[in-house]
């Protein structure tokens, strides 16, 4: 690869190091695995949504040729350690903790809940022999959606819970909601809905489990966010320490929050490897992927907002309930950071919060690309719905309500700072971008000619990671760390527990890192994906930028200072006078006197020193957050909706976004992009549907449609780099982002083109028959 | 998703073909283009004991014309038919059509014979043969017969093919001077299935519709033609007025399905803004082609 | 079991399959040709997507079999030797990509649309390219490749 010549790579798009692999067909994906003598698992999946499971025979399974094993739900029981599902115990809220068993064995609790698994010499064989399983059901009335699961006569989906309450009613104030509201002008009363959608990454979960019994050591491949949690899970489940367990990951095909931790099968063909002492291969079809794997989003609001005359928000008063399907997990977390979340970035003086997350029927509840996302969409939706109501500007009545940014910061009512937040910067510049009195004379227009063009906007914050807490590391998840290495040959090696699945670590880490300590771009190497190489760490929660990207900035200069101290010696010159430049070590002015790091490092291996020299040169760096930071940002959509198919086209597309300094904007951008386009999928296309008797009918992708190149328009980005918080570290995070806002400013274009009508939206999935059905039931007057 | 186990042949003739079809009737399923049938095996929707393989059927390729029809072999892929100047010129609305099919990856393998035969009323290619009138030729033991559309499509993916029988051609009737065409459909996303889709063919004569063809994609379980909105427009001067006339009478009496993608009330709706459109559409291009 | 034998990346190989067994799987599986991906097995996200006798095709939709006498040009045939395209280098510098995984479909897929249509404009490619899917990116990065890449073709 030829050099890559920059001033400085940190602020630069720099070409990514990733991409030669992965343009040529090099990409190694956990499907990618093969070992000698590896065997395929297939599992053997409910049909049911509830029902209670009287039998099940593998025999004619495991009479197949071809067939190596299977194992039952029950026989999986006696082959590891019971208890909770991990990621369940890591990602779960309070509430009551159900019973849970590897597989399913008593009890299916929704279409695709795995009943046994089937090992074979190839997936073709394995899935023969999971048609040959036969497995008897006895039927249960299937708590469908979550006004049955509410209803205390449901059939309870976990016999020890005794309902199907999965987190208990809980109501928070801050604030004087009572008098908030007596006070206010104008009370309004909102519904809500957002609908359940999904992660669909476009590899699905796997992994190839491999048990050495030899050496007592299980070895997995994996796609995951995080090795160490994978290992963790692993671990556990089969009852073994985790010294004798090492996940290993390669390239992973995307995820947005559903690969964390080892899932209930990756667990399961853990065990299975064990048992038959051969390397065993799962990797989920599409069909899997859309039935079990996970989903998310399915909440419900009753919004009240009080407001006055002008148009200020005064107070808030929700109350939510969840739909965390089955085998509850992260959807009895979320009501939490919603609470946090839902101020914003105004100046909401009070807030009411009810949660209840319930059980039902249906794919477990996953963590989705910014899960508490639908504060934003019920926050933006809200202001739309009442500026409408107070003949307001929908600009108008954010910039009225959007807390300044003084100093000391203006606090959200639920407890953190708003500091640096450029939520009136961002949304005056999208507003400019967008050219508001241009469209209007547009939209006026059209309107003439029987054409519906609308234009919504709606702005954001999130934490990644966060302003400063007074109690601890900025970043959530805690402290990142990062060992950092000069090796011999002079490559600057960092170890991070970060595992990219798009978010070109690879090449933004570098950046950071060849530029603090002095070498070229391509002298700089990212370890991932292996649990003996690396320290804990996830990729996740929008945090690698400030916290990775500080570890390695940190690091990177520990290191440096390391090497120099240590060249010192070499060099005869105080460590002072030395610096490194373009991968060499020299006195400052002196060029004459620089030898390649390489060298240096050579030296500190080979060479004998006196005990006072300190020849290892590496650093375990440990980064808090610094002064963390808010990242967020402002949207805009023009979309025009023909009301006589229904259909919606999204013209065009503004954002004004912050993430404080930009390491790569090129990556930033995709990252907005991608979001942005999942954004779109949720109102336009992406709906994971159930029946009301809990039969899943979104299983392949001729039913949950994703966007393609002719649903996404150009996403125009201007980039605001404005309020610096901390002297070295600011990074903020932005993966998260476009996902969370996009939703909410596509409903609110839409709303806007069909203004005409009188159509009000108080919901989040927009197919063609609901846009005419919305028009047909609204009043025409 | 892995296909479930199957026999294989590939017949390297029609007759060897249509021996194989008479022995294992319904056991088999004939493998053309394979974009429809692949993916039902794989989702083990479809479970044929035996797949007869026709792709090496040369003789079943190719478009020809003459004596006013187009006669199109059913192994003629789709992008080939997309690609061919008779078609172009003398079937119009197949020419509009075609590119509506999926994508360019599934043109190249998909067959005209294939969509034909698979007969899924929300495709393109049932439509259009049902607005035109097409003729199924098909080969069995004893002989060629030739099946006119309005007896072809028989039901849900059913066809009145026999279980001995391979299709073999299609012929359309080569348009008349003075023919517009339309062909649209709404459709999720560019290249899916339509929801509803409408074949549109308008005839001009002197300035009046001398005749009218419009046929439905996905409103019923086979491709409909609208005979009674037909009837209306025949001898007629095109209007807005007139069109709107037709978009009600062809849509009175439908009932369409429901499903994830649009209900019954939406079906219906958008077929009558179809007919309006199609019908704007084909009588402006059938002044271009006087 | 049927034995095959298929020119694959100028090369010629022979199997010995089932049937049933998918180009996708003979390709990944029996001649660990990994680069081409399955994100779907049903014909729909493109990510299979190959060239069979100078076409693109979605892998996942043909059997083995069928392929028994063809040319089959897969993402590691696309350029000899380690070299890049010019599609490909293109698509480096547009950063067209994120995870990686529908990114050997879209650049066959590109490679052959851009072949039989050299001077395609944006809509054009955006319609051409609609049957690949990519969760990351948006599509505008990959856009941005191709229409870079058509560019450089021009200017030879």
């Amino acid at each position: 690869m030829a050099a890559i010549a920059a001033e400085r790579y940190t602020g630069a798009s720099i070409k990514r190091s990733e991409d030669p692999r992965i343009l040529t067909g090099g990409g190694r994906y956990v499907d990618d695995v093969k070992l000698p003598g590896m065997l395929h698992a297939a599992f053997v999946r409910s049909p049911m949504a509830h029902a209670r499971v009287l039998s099940v025979d593998v025999s004619a399974a495991r009479a197949l040729p071809g067939v190596v094993a299977a194992f039952t739900g029950a026989e999986l029981e006696e082959m590891t350690v019971s208890g909770p599902d991990p990621l369940a115990a890591l990602m779960g809220g309070p509430g009551p903790a159900p019973e849970f068993t590897l597989l399913a064995t008593d009890k299916v609790r929704f279409v695709g809940d795995p009943v046994a698994v089937v090992v074979a010499e190839s997936r073709y064989l394995a899935e023969d022999g999971c048609e040959l399983v036969e497995v008897e059901y006895d039927e249960l009335p299937p708590v469908a959606n979550a006004s049955t699961a509410l209803d205390p006569g449901s059939t309870p989906l976990f016999a020890n819970l005794g309902d199907n309450i999965a987190r208990p009613h809980s109501r928070n104030e801050f604030g004087d909601v009572a008098a908030t509201f007596a006070d206010a002008d104008r009370v309004f009363d909102f519904h809500i809905d957002v609908h359940r959608h999904q992660n669909v990454p476009m590899e699905g979960r796997g992994c190839v489990a491999s048990y050495d019994a030899d050496l007592g050591v299980m070895t997995v491949y994996a796609a995951t966010q995080s090795v160490h949690v994978s290992r963790i899970a692993v671990a556990m489940r089969l009852g073994m320490p985790h010294d004798k367990v090492r996940v290993l990951a390669g390239d992973v095909g995307g995820s947005f929050g559903l690969k964390i931790g080892a899932s209930r099968e990756e667990q399961a063909v853990a065990a299975a490897s064990r048992a038959v002492g051969r390397s065993v291969k799962w990797v989920e079809d599409r069909g899997e992927n859309l039935t079990a794997s996970g989903q998310a989003r399915e909440e419900s609001f009753d919004v009240r907002a009080a407001v006055s005359n002008d148009g200020d928000l005064l107070g808030l008063d929700v109350t939510m309930v969840v739909d965390t399907g089955s085998y509850p997990g992260m959807g009895t977390m979320v009501p939490d950071i919603m609470e946090a979340m839902l101020p914003g970035p105004y100046k909401l003086a009070a807030l009411g919060f009810d949660s209840t997350a319930v059980t039902t029927n249906k794919a477990p509840y996953v963590a989705y690309r910014g899960p508490w996302a639908s504060e934003t969409f019920v926050r933006e939706r809200a202001l739309d719905l009442i500026a409408k109501d107070l003949g307001l500007d929908p600009l108008e009545i954010r910039l009225r309500n959007v807390a300044p940014r003084t100093d000391p910061p203006a606090m959200m009512i639920t407890g953190r700072p708003l500091v640096g937040v450029t939520t009136r910067e961002s949304l005056e510049r999208v507003a400019q971008l967008a050219d508001f009195p241009a469209f209007r004379r547009r939209q006026a227009e059209a309107r003439a000619r029987g054409r519906y063009l609308g234009i919504g906007v709606a702005t954001f914050i999130e934490a990644a990671p966060g302003p400063r807490s007074p109690d601890g590391p900025s970043g959530p998840m805690g402290l990142e760390t990062m060992r950092l290495r000069l090796e011999e040959d002079g490559i600057v090696a960092l170890f991070t527990g970060q595992m990219p699945h798009g978010q070109s670590h690879q090449t933004t880490l570098a950046q950071i890192a060849a530029d603090e300590f002095g070498v070229p771009f391509e002298q700089v190497r990212v370890v991932v994906g292996d649990t003996e190489a690396v320290p804990f760490g996830l990729t996740g929660g929008s945090r690698s930028a400030t916290m990775t990207g500080g570890v390695a900035l940190h690091g990177a200069r520990q290191l440096k200072a390391k090497v120099l101290e240590f060249a010192s010696h070499l060099m005869e010159a105080s460590a002072r006078d030395l610096e490194i430049v373009d991968g060499r070590v020299g006195v400052r002015g002196d060029p004459a006197s620089a030898i390649p790091v390489s060298e240096i490092a050579r030296q500190a291996a080979a060479g004998e020193f006196g005990a006072d020299v300190d020849t290892d040169l590496q650093v375990e760096a440990t980064f808090d957050g610094g002064e963390g930071g808010w990242s967020g940002g402002s949207h805009c959509a023009i979309v025009e909706v023909d009301v006589e198919t229904g259909k919606v086209t999204v013209e065009r597309y503004v954002v004004a976004e912050d993430c404080g300094a930009l390491i790569n904007p090129a990556v930033v951008e995709g990252q907005v992009r991608g979001g942005v386009a999942q954004g779109i999928g949720a109102v336009l296309l992406e709906r994971s549907a159930y029946d009301e008797d809990g039969n899943y009918q979104s299983a392949t992708f001729m039913d949950y449609l994703l966007p393609t190149a002719c649903d996404v328009p150009r996403i125009e980005i201007e980039h605001l780099e404005t309020v610096s918080l901390d002297a070295d570290v600011n990074f903020r995070g932005v993966g998260e982002g476009g996902m969370i806002v996009a939703p909410p400013t596509i409903v609110n274009a839409i709303e806007d083109a069909l203004a005409p009508f009188g159509v009000r939206i108080y919901e989040q999935h927009l197919p063609p028959s609901r846009i005419l059905e919305l028009l047909s039931g609204a009043d025409l007057g | 998703m892995k296909l479930p186990s199957v026999e294989y042949e590939a017949p390297a003739t029609v007759a060897a073909a249509v021996d194989l079809l008479a022995e294992h009737q319904d056991e088999a399923s004939v493998l053309a283009g394979g974009q429809s049938l692949i993916p039902l095996l794989a989702l083990r929707l479809a479970r044929p004991a035996l797949l007869i393989d026709i792709n090496g059927l040369q003789e079943l390729s190719g478009v020809s014309a003459s004596n006013g029809w187009v006669a199109v072999g059913a192994m003629t892929r789709e992008h080939v038919a997309e690609d061919s100047k008779t078609i172009a010129d003398s079937v119009p609305l197949l020419a509009a059509a075609l590119p509506l099919i999926g994508h360019e990856a599934i043109r190249n393998r998909g067959t005209i014979g294939g969509s034909l035969a698979h007969a899924d009323p929300a495709a393109e290619l049932p439509a259009v043969a049902r607005a035109l009138d097409a003729e199924f030729v098909v080969r069995g033991r004893s002989g060629e017969r030739v099946i006119p559309a309005a007896e072809w499509f028989e039901g849900y993916l059913t066809t009145s093919r026999r279980a001995d029988e391979l299709l073999a051609e299609v012929r359309f009737p080569a348009a008349a001077p003075g023919t517009g065409v339309a062909f649209h459909e709404v459709a999720r996303r560019h290249g899916d299935f339509a929801i509803v889709g409408l074949a549109a063919s308008l005839t001009l004569s002197g300035g009046t519709i001398s005749d009218a063809r419009l046929a439905f994609a996905g409103i019923s379980d086979v491709p409909v033609r609208a005979s009674g909105a037909e009837d209306l427009l025949r001898g007629e001067i095109p209007s807005a007025e007139l069109f709107d006339q037709a978009a009600r009478r062809a849509t009175e009496d439908i009932d369409p399905p429901a499903d994830l993608h649009g209900s019954s009330e939406y079906r219906k709706k958008v077929a009558a803004a179809l007919v309006r459109r199609g019908l704007q559409a084909a009588a402006e291009n059938a002044d271009e082609r006087q | 079991m049927v034995d095959i034998t298929v020119r694959v990346n100028g090369g010629t190989r022979t199997g010995s399959v089932e049937a049933r067994k998918t180009l996708a799987d003979f390709l990944r599986e029996d001649l660990d040709l990994t680069g081409t991906h399955t994100g779907c097995e049903h014909g729909v996200c493109g990510a299979c997507t190959v060239i069979v006798d100078g076409r693109a095709v979605r892998s996942c939709l043909m059997l083995a079999v069928q392929a028994a006498g063809s040319e089959v040009t897969t993402i590691e045939g696309l350029a000899p030797d380690g070299a890049m395209s010019t599609l490909q280098e293109a698509m480096w510098d547009s950063h067209s990509f994120q995870c990686g995984f529908c990114t050997p479909g879209f650049v066959m897929q590109a490679s052959a649309f851009l072949k039989a249509h050299p001077e395609a404009g944006e809509q054009q490619i955006r319609e051409a390219l609609s049957g690949n899917i990519c969760r990351c990116t948006g599509y505008q990065s990959i856009i941005d490749g191709v229409l870079l890449a058509a560019e450089r073709n021009r200017q030879g």
